[in-house]
């Protein structure tokens, strides 16, 4: 064990201790009107490859210790406050490492509720950005079956935070439950040296239910920002302006995007079976790829035991830009297309063991290829020569434990 | 790391179940708020959706509160009969309903004497405890089989 990995470990710990300490406090000072809970992952993530790091684009930063903490390890811990019967503020505050590699926490929500009308309620201030099926849980990784949501279909979408307001509608519809939840807001996510910038952003989500079987339909659009100050981003435009490409230059880092989300998503869980599928889609108009994925998971009960299954695959459905660049900065071009494009195709093996309550482990294998032209979910370790693990086939290993309290 | 990983990955689906407590006829749970609460008797349907974190206010408005019993069978029956999931698929529904800032959590009592003490001083929280835990100064709103 590295000393960085010493510390890490060490840091967690302690906030988990800051963690179990709350509640208790809060319970002795015998304030019934805030509530404190939280949740927290430590998971630990290595591959069959010394050449790589398994990383979440977006979400961690390619790791430096080996197993790698930082894609999933996160503590978050939330506190509500009931004002009346009609209307609270909670925050939620998480800690984890983020796309610039700092732990500092973050607000995660921040917001104003007031019920409008049974089933109706509204919400001002911090949200989380609701694009796909489980976007909003994220990172309650208790709530998901797998050690992580797949990241062919999450790491379409890197935001995290919608600052601005919503309103959650559930009604019965004949037989169906229906929850509809209109949103719009802005959000901001670093990565490193450099940022994306949701600027007015809508959508919708539906989620259908009844019995055992619940489908979720979902639609944002937004308007967005990607400033990218990485050397290579800066070298491949200026080498573009160079060769009199300024327009596609100006499609590579800038502010002025549009996007937009879709997603559909399917859950059957009966108790014994659990199948969750969802389908999304990713469209930008500049700066980040068009592209798609989906997942098919299926889990089967076994008392406290879940063995699952997940097939998954992200495409590249439209490149950053289109370009015929000067044969001498062709290499440079498609290194940095590569760089910037996801797509791989996945199968995993995994299991969940509810082991009290309130905690869960989960170890899984992910067995991924990555496109020719694409690093997947991975990060090669030395930058130079960087472009070869493009088309590689690689095991990943995830080992996780997350707690709920 | 990866053979020792492959071990603990099949020694788990191993290390079975310990679980299944198996549901005795027991007495039914009944659904209660204190006596001098306006809560109206309720149908199964509106329970489901209060104690699914879906409404938080009856249809004419009145805002209701919900307690939880301690994690045990009692809890675990409660949910299985109102809401059809079991104790894992209750936990994963409410962690999500909560921390996704959709719904508050349920106020978890330490007992039944908590439940019916709370349930005396506040009007809008409701509960739930087997029927031969009920006395006279709690009001039934709907009774489970």
């Amino acid at each position: 064990m590295s000393i960085d990995l010493l510390r890490r470990v060490g840091r967690f710990v302690l906030l988990a201790m800051l963690a179990i300490a709350l509640p208790t406090f809060a319970a002795q000072a015998n304030a019934p009107l805030v509530q404190v809970s939280g949740f927290a992952t430590l998971g630990a993530v290595t591959t069959d490859r010394d050449d790589v790091w398994f990383t979440r684009y977006g979400v961690n930063y390619p790791g430096d210790s080996d197993p790698d903490f930082s894609p999933d390890s996160l503590l978050g811990l939330q506190a509500s406050l009931r004002l009346s019967a009609y209307n609270d503020i909670t925050v939620q505050a998480l800690v984890r490492e983020d796309g610039e590699e700092s732990y500092d926490p973050r607000v995660t929500l921040a917001f104003f509720r007031q019920t409008l009308a049974s089933g109706l309620s509204m919400r001002l201030g911090r949200l989380r950005v609701p694009f796909f099926m489980l976007s909003d849980s994220l990172h309650v990784n208790y709530a998901n079956p797998w050690v992580r949501p797949p990241v062919e279909v999450y790491g379409l979408n890197p935001f995290n935070d919608l600052d601005g307001v919503d309103l959650v509608y559930h009604t019965r519809l004949g037989a169906l439950d229906a929850e509809l939840h209109p949103y719009f807001g802005r959000g901001r996510v670093p990565f490193p040296m450099g940022s994306a910038r949701l600027k007015a952003t809508w959508g919708m989500n539906v989620a259908l239910s009844r019995g055992d079987f619940s489908l979720h339909l979902g639609h944002g659009d937004g308007r967005f920002a990607m400033e990218r100050g990485d050397p290579q981003t800066r070298a491949v435009i200026a080498a573009l302006v160079r060769a009199g490409l300024p327009g596609v230059a100006a499609d590579l880092s800038g502010t002025d995007g549009t996007t937009s989300f879709d997603s559909v998503g399917v859950q059957w869980d009966d108790g014994a079976w659990q199948v969750v599928s969802e389908y999304a889609r990713r469209r930008v108009n500049r700066y980040a790829t068009s592209s798609s994925g989906w997942y098919v998971s299926v889990g089967r009960r076994f008392g406290p035991v879940t063995p699952y299954a997940v097939v998954a695959r992200q495409r590249l459905d439209e490149q950053i830009a289109e370009a015929a660049v000067p044969r001498g900065l062709q290499p440079a071009w498609d290194a940095f297309l590569t760089s910037r494009n996801n797509a791989q195709r996945s199968f995993t093996l995994g299991t969940r063991w509810d082991v009290t309550s309130f905690a869960a482990m989960k170890a899984e294998v992910t067995h991924a290829r990555l496109d020719d032209d694409s690093w997947g979910s991975y990060f090669p370790r030395a930058m130079r020569g960087g472009a070869a693990i493009a088309g590689k086939r690689m095991n990943t290993f995830s080992l996780s434990l997350d707690l709920t309290f | 790391m990866p053979p020792l990983f492959l071990a603990i990955l099949l020694a788990l689906p191993l290390s079975l179940s310990a679980a299944g407590a198996c549901a005795q006829a027991e007495t039914p749970i009944v659904v209660v708020a204190g006596e001098g609460s306006a809560i109206p008797a309720l149908s199964k349907e509106q329970a489901e959706q209060l104690y699914l974190g879906r409404a938080s206010t009856l249809l004419g408005g009145t805002p209701v509160s919900l307690a939880d019993l301690p994690p045990g069978a009692t809890r675990d029956r409660f949910y299985a009969g109102l809401t059809g999931k079991n104790p894992s698929q209750i936990r994963a529904h409410w962690s999500r309903m909560v921390f996704t800032g959709r719904a508050l959590p349920p106020r978890e009592v330490a007992d039944a004497e908590q439940l019916r003490s709370l349930l005396a001083a506040d009007p809008n929280l409701i509960g739930y405890l087997p029927a031969a835990a009920a006395n006279d100064h709690l009001k039934i709103l709907l009774r489970l089989p």
